[in-house]
């Protein structure tokens, strides 16, 4: 993060954040983001295209983009990352079969330069369905020691189904997000 | 002056200082949001003359490659949008975001008039699309190398429940007389097999299936299906996914849409599956009530007005009769 973009950050009046939450499909991402917001999420189709929402969290507007993740589209993820602040990387935990793709999708991601400045959360989700993986076992199948040095990061288990996790995650991602963008606070 | 009073106020004067001086160029700067709005305003002007530059030439198109011109320049101004979305005021971003979608559904329109089978232009894209993962995943390989192979051991050792490497078999499980009704079931390499199940369970798995009949009681959370070929499947759950299935009918009961991605020859009806207990389980698990979406399909290698050549309804007079799997036991 440059300083000319810490300045443009300090000019604006609202304090946003943009939040770009990705993660293969069937993985919960609009399920987390309707769960975090309050709403009904009892119907929700896989998503074709993406959604915007935004959320006011503490004292920050949380500007949430959740892109759909079918393999179809994961294509167009590109064109969300600019200014992105902070990064929801979601895991379902109960499908061990895809822990590689997930891994391989995950660290193609990382390798882009304009999600260099972001925080990376890795949401551990469907944690409330029996036999899921723990958090600590997809943080070492998904080899994220590795950006010890180059990144923020965190993993945090949930479940969209219940909202356990969710806030405790989100309550990283502001921080950390914070805590690098908003100096002067 | 600045890096004075810091150093005789702060603990770390280096910090104190590059406040101080950005909070002098902020004073200094006042025409701030008068440069934004100015900044929204020359994007809208440039988004309004290529939206309409786009559509004369939609209007004027008269060959194909006419086409693939006009498809780059909407994803390029797409991708336009994307990068300015972060100064643009909410409303400003929707409209654009509108025109754009209106834009591609005037495409379509267009496009389908050219060219009754335009599957050409997606082919192209997913070309390069699988190009790139490729290079990416030998490098992935080669610099992840050593952690592989003790992961690769770790993860096969902790396969869930499910039903694997079967042939010619009638199998069934009762979630019931189990509890892994709050855990997932994965059935996977099944060929020419009866699969019958019963009860509640949250998450269902399939993968490589041929030639193979599943019945299932209903699923709380989502069903993943991969790799399925003439086959058949009555499922009921929250949320359907079906991937790469060929010559396969789905008899679905769904709370949202389902949808297929690399899938040909696939057809769908509605789910008439009893058993014991069925009725009660449907309704605590939501399910009670037909949404009619088993009929409403998106095809995710399809994203047109028009009707995917994948997919379609089975007619009615064809549709088998309400099956009873009471007699199967575990």
């Amino acid at each position: 993060m440059g300083l000319l973009s810490i300045i443009r950050k300090i000019k604006r009046k609202e304090k946003e954040m943009r939040i770009l939450m990705v993660g293969l499909d069937n993985s919960g991402k609009t399920t987390i983001v309707l769960k975090v917001n309050g709403e009904d999420t009892s119907i929700i189709s896989p998503t074709l295209g993406f959604n915007i929402k935004t959320i006011a969290y503490q004292k920050y507007a949380l500007n949430i983009w959740d892109v759909g993740g079918q393999k179809t589209i994961r294509s167009y993820w590109r064109n969300y990352f600019e200014q992105t602040d902070g990064l929801v990387w979601v895991v379902d935990s109960s499908d061990v079969r895809r822990l590689e793709d997930c891994r391989a999708e995950l660290h193609n991601l990382l390798r882009e330069e304009r999600l260099s400045g972001a925080s990376l959360l890795v949401f551990a989700n469907k944690q409330d369905i029996q036999g899921a993986l723990k958090p600590s076992e997809i943080a070492k199948v998904l080899n994220l020691e590795v950006m010890d040095k180059s990144r923020h990061w965190e993993i945090v288990g949930c479940s969209a189904y219940t909202g356990e996790g969710l806030l405790e995650g989100f309550d990283w991602l502001v921080q950390d997000i914070a805590s690098r963008i908003y100096v002067l606070d | 002056m600045e890096e004075h009073t810091a150093a005789t106020v702060s603990t770390n004067p280096k910090h104190q200082a590059l406040i101080d001086r950005l909070s002098t160029r902020r004073s200094s700067t006042p025409a701030t949001s008068s440069d934004s709005a100015r900044q929204v305003a020359d994007f809208l002007a440039s988004f309004a003359s290529t939206k309409l530059s786009i559509e004369q030439s939609l209007s004027e198109c008269r060959s194909r490659a006419d086409l693939d011109q006009i498809a780059a320049s909407i994803s390029s101004l797409e991708q336009l949008v994307a990068q300015n979305s972060y100064h643009l005021p909410s409303y400003e971003l929707r409209s654009c975001l509108k025109s754009i979608s209106d834009l591609r559904s005037a495409f379509d329109t267009a496009s389908s008039g050219l060219l009754p089978r335009k599957k050409f232009s997606f082919r192209n894209k997913a070309a390069k699309k699988d190009e790139e993962p490729k290079n990416v995943d030998q490098s992935l390989e080669i610099s992840i190398k050593p952690s592989e192979n003790d992961k690769r051991s770790n993860l096969s050792v902790r396969d869930g429940p499910g039903f694997r490497n079967e042939k010619d078999e009638t199998l069934v499980k009762d979630f019931r007389l189990c509890d892994i009704g709050q855990g997932d079931f994965t059935l996977s390499d099944l060929e020419n097999c009866r699969v019958y199940l019963k009860g509640r369970v949250r998450a269902l798995f399939f993968n490589r299936i041929r030639n193979c009949q599943v019945f299932t009681g209903p699923i709380l959370g989502s069903v993943l299906i991969e790799d399925v070929t003439d086959s058949l499947f009555m499922l009921a759950s929250h949320q359907i996914r079906i991937h790469q299935a060929k010559a396969t009918d789905f008899y679905l009961r769904v709370r949202s849409r389902p949808i297929i991605e690399d899938s040909n020859g696939v057809r769908f009806a509605p789910y008439r599956l009893i058993y014991e207990g069925i009725e009660e389980e449907l309704k605590e698990s939501a399910l009670g009530e037909e949404t009619g979406n088993w009929a409403n399909v998106d095809d995710f290698k399809w994203l047109r007005a028009i009707q995917s050549p994948n997919w379609g309804l089975i007619p009615e007079e064809e549709w088998l009769e309400i099956v009873d799997i009471s007699e199967f036991k575990e």
